[in-house]
C-alpha cells in the first residue's frame, strides 16, 4: 500500500501520516520505520530545526526505527525489511536537496522516486508518503523558485496517481482524494 | 459552462484534455471569433490564460470594482456564446489567494482580482472542479 498526505504547513500532515502508518501495521504487522529526509542538525547550529524534529520524534512515541536519507530514498529502502512500513516525511526538503545539495536534474530526481514505488511495490513494503503543498499562492516571479516548484509538483502528481490513498490535511481534517479499492 | 481550477502545476490542462475533446483553445480577453456550424457538433471550447489578462488590465483599469466587472462581463459572454452556439466552455483558472499576502501592490490587486474572477465564475458554472496534485474532485456537480 501507498498513501500519499500533502497539505499547507502545520494543517497536521504529520500527525495523520503517523496515525495512518500505525494503523496498517497493526492491521498487517511489520516493521515500523521512520524515513527522515532530513539529518537531525546540531542542536547548537540549527536550534529551531533541532526543536521541530524533537517536536515530530515525541508526536511519534514508541515503536519506530529511524532512518535519514536526504536524496537516495530507493537506495535506503534496501536497509527496510519486507513488510515493513515506512513514513517518509517529507518531499519538499528531499526535493530542494535534489536539486541544490546533490545538485541532480528533475528526469534523476523523478527516477528515484519511480524507483523507490516499484521497489515498494515489489518488496511488500507499505509507504505513506508526506508532502506540503506550495502551489496555491502567488505564482514565483524568480526562476530557480519556478524551477523547483515545477520539479516538486511533478513528484507530488507521480506519486499522487500510483497511491493506492491520497489524503489532503487541513486544519487537522484528513480530506480525501483517493481511497485503497 | 464548467470551471477547473486549481494552484500552478496542479495538472488542469492535463484534466480537461482527458476529459473533453476540445474545438479550440481561447485565452481569455482575446475575440470568440470562430462560429459553430449550424446543426453542427457541440463545440469544447477551454478558455484560460485569465491571470494574464488580469496583469495587462491592471494598468489599464485602476479601479477594482469595475475591472471586476469588466471581467465578469466576459463571463457573460463566454456564457451567451454557450447559450446561443450550443457549444461547452470550459474555464480554466488558476488558485492563487493561499500563500502570503504580497508586499507588493500590484500583485496584491492581482491576486484579489483573481480570486474575485474565480468566485463569479464559479457563480455561473453548472459544474466547478478542483485540481489538486493531478487529481479532480467536484466542488459542484
Amino acid at each position: 500500500m501507498i498513501a500519499f498526505i500533502s497539505g499547507g504547513a502545520r494543517s497536521g500532515k504529520s500527525v495523520h501520516a503517523e496515525q495512518l502508518a500505525r494503523q496498517w501495521q497493526r492491521e498487517h504487522g511489520g516493521a515500523l520505520v521512520y524515513l527522515a529526509t532530513a539529518s537531525a542538525p546540531d542542536a547548537q547550529a540549527d536550534p529551531e530545526m533541532a526543536s521541530r524534529i524533537r517536536r515530530h520524534r515525541e508526536s511519534r512515541g514508541e515503536g519506530w526505527s529511524n532512518l535519514e536519507e536526504p536524496v537516495h530514498l530507493d537506495t535506503v529502502l534496501g536497509q527496510v525489511p519486507s513488510g515493513a512500513v515506512v513514513l517518509i516525511d517529507c518531499l519538499t526538503l528531499w526535493a530542494s536537496q535534489v536539486l541544490y545539495t546533490a545538485g541532480l536534474d528533475e528526469t534523476r530526481g523523478l527516477d528515484i522516486i519511480d524507483s523507490l514505488l516499484a521497489e515498494a511495490r515489489a518488496r511488500d513494503v507499505s509507504l505513506v508518503i508526506v508532502s506540503n503543498d506550495i502551489n496555491e499562492g502567488l505564482p514565483p516571479q524568480d526562476a530557480e523558485v519556478w524551477r523547483y516548484l515545477d520539479f516538486l509538483m511533478g513528484v507530488h502528481r507521480r506519486v499522487a496517481q500510483e497511491a493506492d490513498e491520497v489524503i489532503q490535511v487541513m486544519a487537522g481534517l484528513p480530506q480525501c482524494w483517493k481511497r485503497p479499492e | 459552462m464548467q470551471l477547473f481550477i486549481g494552484g500552478s502545476r496542479a495538472g488542469k490542462r492535463y484534466a480537461v484534455t482527458q476529459r473533453f475533446d476540445i474545438g479550440h483553445w481561447t485565452t481569455a480577453g482575446t475575440d470568440l471569433d470562430v462560429e459553430n456550424e449550424p446543426g453542427g457538433l457541440r463545440e469544447c471550447r477551454v478558455v484560460d490564460g485569465w491571470s494574464h489578462w488580469i496583469e495587462t488590465l491592471l494598468d489599464q483599469e485602476p479601479d477594482d470594482d469595475r475591472l471586476r466587472e469588466r471581467l465578469a462581463t466576459r463571463l457573460d459572454e463566454l456564457l451567451a456564446w454557450e447559450r446561443s452556439q450550443r457549444g461547452e466552455v470550459v474555464l480554466i483558472m488558476l488558485e492563487m489567494g493561499r500563500g502570503i499576502v504580497p508586499m507588493d501592490r500590484s500583485a496584491r490587486r492581482l491576486r484579489d482580482l483573481n480570486g474575485w474572477l474565480a468566485q463569479d465564475a464559479a457563480a455561473r458554472c453548472e459544474r466547478v472542479w478542483y485540481v489538486w496534485n493531478g487529481l479532480v474532485k467536484s466542488l459542484r456537480f
